[in-house]
């Protein structure tokens, strides 16, 4: 046995150190699939009881949707469960390709290339594109995923200031004369709710001769007109060098991501993308279940449009109530609160009024910042909605935070 | 050294601009600046002073403040 008791110390020590730090995360065990309503064990053991989710990503009610489920179910039956290979030995089937052909057309791309999840596609990008004369340069809020996958590229990096686009225009000046210049955001940034100005960033991108990445995890299949992404609602559909999603939100919520851009980026990918080229295909009952998800956004666009006017009831309803809300019109909405402790009470008193929300705070956001995130579904109700509504304002108004300014909060609380 | 780092400091990561910065202040345990960010803090390092940091010596406790980056940066 090689597990020396040392070793065994040094994990329980850092263990032990996460959770004095009150950072020890605690799964919540639901017994019944993904939906706008759930059956919750919390905490472990104890007597399950039905909230109302609001904190999914399954942002059009896709995950459990009897459509989803038949063509789940079919797909199963007409091409197996797994492949147990990777693409290129022998993983890939006519599902897999149709797959990649429907999305680069949903999302107004050249191409596309299907991984096993978008952390694997922003893992994959950056090192098989880049090399040490390039640069990429981030805003500062992307995802985790982005940033470990620029830590496995050879390239340059920076940062600039949260959707500042004078601070990118001085980055960008500064590596003007790096041979490959890559903007590097999300389309939706998912602690805040807000979406990058992809219009201000494509501008930038054509003056400086820079490519554009973006992750739009948090905006395919809902955001624009057709639900086609931030880079739709931003006018700039086709002008995106790069776009990574994934099929583990919206699209269905199983799991997957892809790479759709340029063709040649695209090709390259195939072969050397080292998550596409060393792991196992996507399993195929996902490839052609997101076929059929696609077929259904693409046929109407009333999910995404209930998903719109929930966000606007369910915005407009926080702020009546008294909350602070950042700007942004996203299916994420935070609530604000400041101080951590706070957060996570009123997290426990919205659990305990049949409400379903996380409480945030540092290090997953910045000191002072802590906030409960919200998230909106197609699948909400309206007496749902009005539900979690009345939770929210009877939990905020017991614990003293309705109707105050930032400034206030911050002086009865703390940060 | 101090006086440049402070600067930059203040102009790339602060929120509040007029925010005092002293060569104590912690940046990376208190939040002031994100671990992200560094690869910015890196870079201007790298251009600054010609000093090239490897990441593995930027830690929160050793890259906390201004008088350990100093430090650090003096060792290459």
């Amino acid at each position: 046995m090689a597990f020396e008791p040392s070793v065994r110390d040094r994990y329980r020590s850092i263990l032990s150190e996460i959770e004095s730090a009150g950072l020890l995360k605690n799964e919540r065990i639901i017994t019944v699939p993904q939906d706008a309503e759930i059956t919750v064990a919390f905490p472990a053991g104890a007597t399950p009881r039905r909230v109302i989710n609001m904190c999914s990503n399954n942002y059009l009610g896709l995950s459990s949707h009897p459509d989803v489920l038949k063509a789940a179910h079919a797909a199963l039956e007409q091409r197996g469960y797994g492949m147990s290979s990777v693409r290129f030995i022998c993983g890939t089937q006519d599902i897999h390709t149709a797959l990649e052909e429907k999305l680069a057309e949903f999302l107004g791309t050249e191409a596309c290339i299907l991984f096993s999840s978008c952390f694997d596609a922003n893992g994959a990008l950056f090192e098989a594109l880049l090399d040490e004369n390039d640069v990429m340069i981030a805003d500062r809020l992307v995802h985790a995923s982005l940033i470990d996958g620029m830590r496995l590229a050879k390239a340059q990096r920076d940062t600039y200031k949260h959707s500042d686009m004078g601070h990118l225009r001085s980055k960008l000046e500064q590596y003007r004369a790096c041979p490959r210049k890559m903007i590097v955001t999300d389309g939706v940034f998912s602690m805040d709710g807000d979406m990058a100005d992809l219009g201000g960033i494509v501008a930038l991108a054509e003056e400086f001769g820079a490519m554009v990445c973006v992750d739009d995890s948090h905006a395919t299949g809902f955001l624009g007109k057709t639900g086609r992404g931030s880079h739709e609602a931003c006018g700039v559909m086709g002008k995106i060098d790069i776009l990574t999603t994934t099929l583990g939100k919206a699209l269905g919520g199983a799991s997957g991501g892809c790479v759709a851009a340029r063709k040649e980026i695209v090709a390259l990918l195939r072969q050397r993308g080292r998550p596409y080229l060393f792991s196992n295909t996507l399993a195929p009952v996902i490839a052609s279940t997101t076929l059929e998800v696609l077929r259904l956004l693409e046929g109407s666009t009333e999910r995404r449009d209930r998903l719109e006017a929930n966000t606007a009831f369910w915005r407009n309803g926080l702020r009546d109530a008294g909350f602070i809300l950042p700007p942004g019109n996203t299916p994420i909405v935070p609530v604000m609160l400041y101080n951590a402790a706070l957060a996570q009470k009123l997290s426990a008193a919205l659990f305990d009024r049949g409400v379903y929300a996380v409480g945030f705070f540092f290090p997953v956001v910045p000191q002072g910042q802590a906030r409960i995130r919200t998230q909106l579904s197609a699948g909400h109700t309206q007496a749902m909605l009005e539900r979690a509504l009345g939770a929210f304002t009877e939990a905020g108004r017991a614990a003293g935070v309705t109707g105050l300014t930032k400034e206030q909060i911050i002086a009865k609380f703390g940060t | 050294m101090e006086e440049k780092l402070i600067a930059f400091i203040r102009e790339e990561f602060l929120t509040d601009p007029s925010q005092d910065i002293t060569p104590d202040t912690k940046l990376l345990s208190s939040g002031l600046v994100d671990s992200f960010s560094l690869v910015s803090l890196q870079a201007f390092i790298e251009k600054e002073f010609g000093k090239r940091i490897p990441a593995p010596r930027i830690t929160v406790q050793s890259f906390d403040t201004v008088r350990q980056m100093v430090r650090v940066i003096g060792q290459f």
